[in-house]
């Protein structure tokens, strides 16, 4: 049998052989030294773009803003792309974490702890984006500072960058409260009451970062919270039914099919609806007796096949569309194909979202001058693909060494109220790769 | 002597009470909080200039005496330029304003009356208007057409060189807001300014794309020996 810690008493009590206790956790220490050679491989794997992280920032620090495509007529580039995109699929987590402790579905319970840790890490990679900011030599930590010292509470980043700290903290704070199991479950329940809020608080303000803008009228749109909303619990969704369907894969945990279904309904809901209100904005614009010129102008670039940006958005409706289509089908859907496909698509076309969206801000000036097309410098793309790299190499170390299995009680509590999840280690299944044995 | 009854108040009864004072009370305070609101607030403050009906460069003698008195324009101005609109059927360049200015070179000059004669632009401007829109004029005139003022211009709606701003007056009961309208008879076509300034060229060092190059290659690699174990086994 592998060995994966767990926070029964008897386990609290005597730490077996390989785990150390520490804050109350016990980690797994045992599972990395043992761990095969395919796991340090893919450790490896990710480590080379972590690696070119750093020299990127190097790069960036010592050169400044010349090695960056962010100019005055596009000043938020990609890191800004990759915070949007990474704080929405921090939603997920949260709408799968808090349907278990706050609702009840307990079908999602073998998912809640990778909900949290899922939602943590995304949040951590969207603050670490914005090490892509502080360009100049000298100047960064000084800035960072100042940053701190003298917020300016009229613009929203404030709000929105102070939220996605808190919420990372909370998320934290959570997994480790699961993991502990200090509190049981009434402090889970009332971390969740705090979470919850938080997240819908950091969801709306990063929105507002864009529909305050008042000169720029893409961004400018009372629906962008809601679809903001929409398609962050959309792709988080679908990121947890992937990140679910990797670790069956990887022989670690298995999860019942009526679990991924419940997921799939889930997530052609939120597509449906997210879908929709894309659909409104973009009626909103060409609606012929309330024509904007310049409104429909910025607009052609990226819904005419002509446009700029064209192919970028225009795969947002087609993936969107398909993926919905997949998973509407109630005699395919429970298909593990079709609905890893569904969600493969619309975490892809979120990013693509994401990018049109911080694009469509910046590609007329607010005096209706053209920008040219933005495309990220290779600094900007090794800093961001390092980074994803980083917190996916972050999750990997964390649910090996951390006690992400329910506890006995909560598996029986789970059962009791039909779980629909099992870990190997309670089947006569092969044991987990790269556990001790 | 008659005694008054004990009035005896159950502790119970008071809050319905004070629920129902707050309930009757309410809609008032309500609607005094919004009238304060509103009051304060920079944009109906801001809107209440344009309902004065005096136009930003309004009088021109303020910078522009026709005595002949000032020796220069107030606050270092060096001057302005009269973009017509409506009036700009009138003819380009100098030949629209010697429609109705005696002299281009003159800031302003006199204006051009119907029979020929000049008046000052702080006199009866509107007999000016009279020379093409007199059927207006004489509505005006007769009360029936806009506010009953001194002038149609400055003072009043119209700004000669931009007829079809009108300066509204206050609508009730937003007394202060007024507003400023523009009749137009087509709608404008959008037309993109000139291209921005062109951005500082993306500088990557050419080692760093070498740099990439191997991560790349080393990251593949890696993937490779993954795929190919997983297929092995």
């Amino acid at each position: 049998m592998s060995e994966i810690a767990t926070t029964t008493p008897e386990t609290a009590a005597e730490p077996r052989p390989g785990i150390k206790r520490f804050i109350n956790v016990d980690f797994n220490v045992g599972a990395l030294k043992n761990a095969g050679p395919r796991y340090w491989t893919f450790i490896g794997l990710l480590a080379i773009p972590v690696t070119m992280f750093l020299v990127a920032l190097g790069v960036l620090i010592t050169r400044s803003g010349a090695v960056v495509a962010m100019r005055d007529t596009n000043p938020w580039g990609l890191w800004f792309i990759f915070y949007m995109y990474y704080v929405g699929l921090s939603a997920g987590g949260l709408a799968v974490y808090a349907s278990v402790h706050l609702f009840g579905a307990e079908q999602f319970r073998p998912l809640a702890r990778f909900a949290v840790l899922q939602a943590g890490v995304l949040v951590m990679c969207a603050l670490l984006g914005i090490a892509s900011e502080i360009p100049g030599p000298a100047a960064d930590l000084g800035r960072m500072l100042w940053f701190l010292r003298t917020p300016n509470f009229t613009s929203p980043f404030v709000y929105t960058g102070s939220a996605a700290a808190i919420y990372m903290l909370i998320c934290f704070f959570d997994l480790w409260v699961m993991t502990s199991g200090t509190g049981g479950h009434k402090l889970a329940f009332r971390m969740t009451l705090i979470a919850l809020p938080f997240a819908v608080y950091l969801h709306t303000t990063t929105a507002f970062v864009l529909s305050m803008n008042k000169g720029r009228e893409l961004w400018h749109t009372a629906v962008m919270v809601p679809i903001f909303l929409t398609s962050a619990t959309a792709s988080g969704v679908a990121l947890l039914m992937i990140f679910a369907y990797i670790l069956q894969a990887t022989k670690q945990y298995r999860f019942k099919p009526s679990m991924f279904r419940s997921l799939s309904t889930f997530l052609a809901t939120v597509i449906i609806i997210d879908i929709f209100l894309l659909l409104v904005e973009i009626l909103v614009v060409y609606w012929p007796t309330s024509v904007m010129p310049g409104h429909v102008i910025r607009m052609n670039d990226f819904v005419t096949l002509g446009g700029r940006y064209a192919v970028v958005f225009l795969p947002v409706l087609i993936l969107g569309i398909t993926a919905f289509t997949l998973l509407a089908r109630r005699s395919t859907r429970h298909l593990p194909a079709v609905q890893l496909t569904a969600a493969v698509l619309y975490v892809f076309a979120i990013f693509l979202k994401r990018y049109s969206l911080d694009v469509m801000g910046f590609s007329y000036t607010t005096l209706f001058q053209n920008t040219g097309i933005y495309i990220p410098s290779l600094v900007e793309w090794l800093m961001g693909i390092g980074i994803m790299c980083f917190g996916i190499m972050f999750v990997a170390i964390a649910i090996k060494v951390l006690p992400m299995e329910e506890p006995e009680e909560e598996h029986n509590q789970a059962e009791h109220h039909g779980s629909q999840a099992t870990s190997v280690d309670s089947q006569p299944e092969p044991t987990i790769e790269g556990g001790v044995a | 002597m008659c005694e008054r009854p004990t009035v005896v108040q159950k502790h119970g009864d008071r809050l319905p009470r004070v629920l129902s004072t707050v309930a009757r009370t309410l809609p008032a305070i309500v609607g005094i909080l919004l009238v304060v609101l509103l009051a304060m607030s920079p944009g109906i403050a801001y809107a209440g200039k344009p309902g004065t009906g005096e136009p930003l460069f309004y009088p021109c003698s303020a910078c522009h005496p026709t005595d002949g008195s000032a020796e220069g324009l107030p606050n270092d101005f060096t001057g302005h330029r009269i973009k017509l609109q409506g009036h700009d059927v009138l003819g380009e360049g100098d030949q629209a304003c010697l429609v109705c200015h005696d002299e281009a070179s003159k800031d302003p000059g006199k204006l051009k009356l119907i029979d020929g004669s000049l008046v000052d632009v702080t006199g009866d401007v509107a007999l000016v208007c009279y020379r093409c829109h007199s059927a207006v004029y004489n509505e005006w005139k007769a009360g029936a057409h806009g506010r009953p003022t001194g002038k149609c211009t400055s003072s009043g709606c119209h700004d000669p060189h931009t007829p079809q701003y009108i300066f509204g007056s206050a609508l009730l009961p937003f007394v202060g807001m007024g507003f400023t309208a523009q009749v137009r008879s087509e709608t404008a076509t959008f037309t993109p300014l000139a291209a921005p300034p062109l951005n500082h060229p993306i500088e990557t060092p050419p080692w760093l794309r070498t740099l990439t190059g191997l991560a790349v290659v080393g990251v593949g690699g890696l993937a490779g020996s993954l795929i190919r174990g997983r297929s092995r086994r």
